[in-house]
């Protein structure tokens, strides 16, 4: 188990400094996911990286107490149960977003559309950005991200206790 | 375009990757031989964590040629920002998002067996394949059965699975694998 | 209505997301889980109805509203709807045992969801009509399958289920480079499209897509068990628990079953072998005919006699089950190679039909009667903790349903009128004699004798005869006999009134072999 002793300052230094860069990036990927290189996975991946770093450097306890705010104690009550929600919201959500296109296929557009078809929404005249587009893939990506942080988390939260 | 149009189409790219870059060709080649040869050795090791790791360049080695297999020579496809390049100039982008897909596979097996290869050590004491094999299961009992009955159950109902108990070992992991191979 | 291709694929999924939350709440949990196999089932009986009264034998469903052969297209016909209906019952069944059958602790962790994630990737499976999706239904598939073989078995059976898991995932790395290699020669990954493609392509180009295949071939058969890819059968079986044995004996087994029936009679069949290698305008079947019926003979020999010289009914069960899929691909194998006129009583349309449909029958049945028969044999090693025979005896007199249920189980996999078993094995017969081959006959016959030999020494010793110590003290749970009572009753009932069995089976058949059907369906409604 890694405690405050093992790492160095310059190890705490550079790891404050690189995991909000991490995360950025993680987010930047998780929004252009949906037409440009990036996505669910991999912002997941980033942002356990980020985490993992933490982890490292800091400790299980401050990751788990400072950072995420879960309890170390417990089994299903714990961390673990915590990270499996959001593993669970994660499926659901990414599972619902494919769902979504046939009822509303059904509602309103005489079943036409097929399980996850996809969609995109424009929204304009917003300032700075002039134009926003919003894909319905963006719901698959955002599942597929906290699927992705939940599992590693808890790979993380089990192996790291024994 | 009817289907066969298609296929022609598709067909048609790989040969003319074929003809522009016959060096980048023969070193993929090799490197792939490379990769599948080391893979192959690993796996053949007693050592479990060595053949996870086999297999691990195996599926990568797989993933690469999958890349190979739509072309290797035109530019990135990627449609962004109002610019539509030609499409005889960008490679064959299927092959990639097939290889995307394959890569999450591979990311969540080797998390799984690497976790899989934890609990063997816990479980024996060895990860050496040959050792595990030294006392076969003779008992021909399920053993889901025997863990059951005098494993963590019996030590109470609430929180069955704690951290002290040595036995609860093998039940916590699962919580953490299971998950992974949802990927 | 095209909906309810999917609709038995999203009833699985979401039962899987739905019990994933309930972990806390196991009563609700199960609920929610056993309800979700019995609205799993009604779906599956509203696809059959559909596909076989609605419309005319193909379901065709466009994934994301992207066109074949450039999108991801689920196909329900007839052949993909009666593997689903067989995994349907079995998989419900294998639901209401694990209930009592799995430890209280091992269900809370994620066996639930595991377990319908396993349904979601069959499921996926029986109906892509794309070769990669096929891999990644696979995927799905095997890997909650690993779950639940490693981790809930115990540490005496970790090196199996390490084989299990490790020779797998290597199986998987080997199909990845088959579709790759598929897709580079013929330039698409949709089914009816390769098809399509492969009818058009002249003799002396075909070498690759054969090399390719094959590899394909090897993957399949893999999954399904059979000789020379068998090894790792009687392990895993033997390690998993008796629900998650019977699903993979009953119905991952014909996962591989099918995917080779649909991939050699559907696509494959249609491409012309190089001239020279096997006679003037042969095709690929002409090649895997001698090889499947290899792998049958070598199916059949190996597991008959591995089963004879168990000493647990577990180990029995794994081997027979590898001796019981060389009989549906020895069907197969007389279907694959039935040239025109060659000693053939009936034309080669006929005989091919008639080999799948042969093969279909048998799956049916061995999918139902091999899990009743590992239900009965994890009820038993639920209560006593064993099954090894020297410590079994006198269960019939204990408890007569579940040792009858047994019998049932037994005598369907032996082939005794009326049991659905009967047509099985007398359709694999008719196809053998039809084809003029002693050969096939012969080994069929050695294979039965086989069967007979195994189940009564598994009879005399487990069963018959005075309890033994064990026997009886114990009291087997009332859910176990339950479900083993309903498959077995449910084995008597499709013996009995066979006939809509065999229409199915040899709708599927037909459908199996009718590459024009299939590719208009599929590619029909992109022009």
């Amino acid at each position: 188990m890694s405690t405050d002793t093992d790492t160095t300052v310059i190890a705490r230094t550079v790891v404050r400094v690189v995991v909000p860069v991490i995360l950025l990036t993680a987010v930047a990927l998780l929004l252009q996911g949906h037409n440009l290189p990036g996505g669910g996975f991999i912002a997941g991946v980033l942002t356990v990286t980020a985490f993992a770093l933490v982890y490292i450097v800091f400790g299980r306890e401050f990751l788990q107490r400072e950072l995420l705010h879960v309890d170390d104690d417990g089994f299903l009550g714990g961390s673990i149960g915590e990270y499996g929600r959001t593993f669970t919201f994660g499926l659901a959500l990414a599972a619902s977003s494919g769902l979504a296109a046939i009822v509303v296929g059904e509602l309103f557009a005489g079943g036409r559309y097929e399980f996850i078809t996809q969609g995109v929404w424009f929204v304009y005249h917003v300032p700075v950005y002039h134009e926003i587009e919003i894909p319905t893939a963006l719901f698959f990506d955002l599942g597929v991200y906290f699927v992705v942080v939940g599992a590693l988390l808890t790979i993380l939260a089990v192996v790291g206790r024994e | 375009m009817t289907p066969t149009a298609l296929s022609t189409v598709f067909t048609a790219i790989p040969l003319q990757a074929s003809a522009q870059s016959p060096n980048t060709q023969f070193v993929i080649a090799v490197v792939l031989g490379l990769l599948f040869a080391i893979g192959t050795f690993l796996v053949l090791r007693r050592d479990v964590v060595r053949v996870v790791w086999g297999i691990a360049i195996i599926s990568q080695a797989t993933n690469m040629y999958l890349v190979t297999m739509g072309g290797i020579a035109g530019s990135v496809p990627i449609l962004a920002h109002g610019a539509t390049p030609d499409p005889a100039t960008v490679s064959n982008p299927l092959v990639q998002a097939l290889v995307l897909t394959a890569i999450v596979i591979g990311f969540g097996t080797t998390a799984f067996a690497l976790v899989l290869t934890y609990r063997v050590y816990e479980e024996h004491g060895t990860i050496d394949l040959a050792e595990l094999g030294a006392a076969p299961p003779e008992s021909g009992v399920s053993a889901m059965t025997d863990s059951s009955i005098d494993g963590p159950e019996a030590t109470g109902d609430g929180e069955p699975v704690t951290d002290d108990d040595g036995d609860t070992d093998r039940h916590g992991g699962p919580a953490g694998s299971t998950e992974v191979a949802d990927d | 209505m095209t909906d309810l291709v999917v609709a038995p694929l999203l009833v699985a999924l979401f039962t899987a997301i739905a019990t994933l939350p309930l972990r806390s709440a196991q009563r609700v949990q199960q609920a929610v889980s056993v309800f979700g196999g019995v609205l799993y089932l009604v779906a599956v009986a509203a696809l059959v109805r559909a596909v076989r009264v609605d419309a005319d034998g193909y379901l065709v469903y466009e994934l994301s509203n992207w066109e074949a052969p450039f999108g991801i297209t689920l196909v329900a016909d007839d052949l993909s709807v009666l593997m689903l209906g067989l995994a349907a019952v079995v998989s419900l069944a294998a639901l209401v045992f694990s209930v009592r059958g799995i430890p209280e602790v091992g269900q809370r962790i994620s066996y639930h969801p595991l377990y319908h994630l396993m349904v979601v990737g069959i499921t996926g499976s029986f109906l892509t009509a794309d070769v990669f999706n096929l891999f990644v239904w696979f995927e799905v598939m095997l890997m909650s399958s690993y779950v639940l073989v490693v981790f809930y078995s115990g540490p005496d059976e970790t090196r199996a289920a390490l084989h299990y898991a490790f020779l797998n995932l290597l199986g998987s790395a080997v199909m990845l480079l088959a579709i790759g290699g598929l897709y580079a020669t013929t330039g698409t990954l949709n089914m009816a499209d390769m098809a399509e493609y492969l009818a058009t392509v002249p003799a002396s180009q075909t070498t690759p897509v054969l090399g390719l295949s094959a590899l394909l071939f090897a993957v399949f058969a893999l999954k399904a068990g059979i000789v020379p890819f068998q090894f790792w059968v009687p392990d895993a079986y033997r390690a998993a628990p008796a629900p998650v044995a019977a699903m993979l004996a009953g119905v991952v087994k014909k996962v591989g079953v099918y995917a080779i029936v649909r991939l050699l009679f559907t696509v494959f069949s249609v491409a012309a072998l190089p001239p020279g290698l096997f006679g003037e305008n042969a095709t690929f079947l002409a090649f895997y005919g001698p090889v499947l019926l290899v792998m049958a003979i070598g199916s059949v020999v190996v597991g008959g006699l591995g089963a004879v010289g168990r000493e647990d009914l577990d180990g029995l069960l794994a081997y027979s089950s590898i001796g019981q899929v060389g009989f549906i691909v020895l069907p197969l194998a007389v279907a694959a190679s039935a040239v025109p006129g060659a000693g053939a009583e009936i034309p080669r349309e006929g005989l091919v039909t008639l080999g799948i449909t042969a093969a279909l029958v048998y799956s049916v049945n061995h999918g139902l009667a091999k899990s009743l028969l590992f239900f009965v044999s994890g009820a038993l090693s639920r209560t006593l903790g064993t099954v090894r025979f020297d410590a079994l005896g006198g269960v019939s007199e204990r408890n007569p349903t579940l040792a009858g249920s047994f019998f049932v189980g037994a005598l369907a996999l032996i082939g005794i009128p009326p049991l659905s078993g009967f047509f099985g094995k007398l359709l694999v017969f008719d196809v053998g004699a039809q084809a003029g081959s002693t050969v096939v006959l012969a080994v069929a016959l050695a294979g039965a004798i086989l069967t007979i030999a195994y189940f009564t020494l598994a009879w005399s010793r487990g069963f018959w005869g005075p309890p033994s110590d064990a026997v009886a003290g114990a009291s087997v749970d009332r859910s176990f006999v339950l479900v083993a009572a309903v498959l077995a009753v449910s084995i008597v009932v499709l013996g009995v009134g066979f006939g809509p069995l065999y229409d199915l089976s040899y709708a599927g058949a037909q459908a199996a072999t009718e590459t024009q059907g299939y590719v208009d369906a599929v590619l029909g409604g992109s022009q």
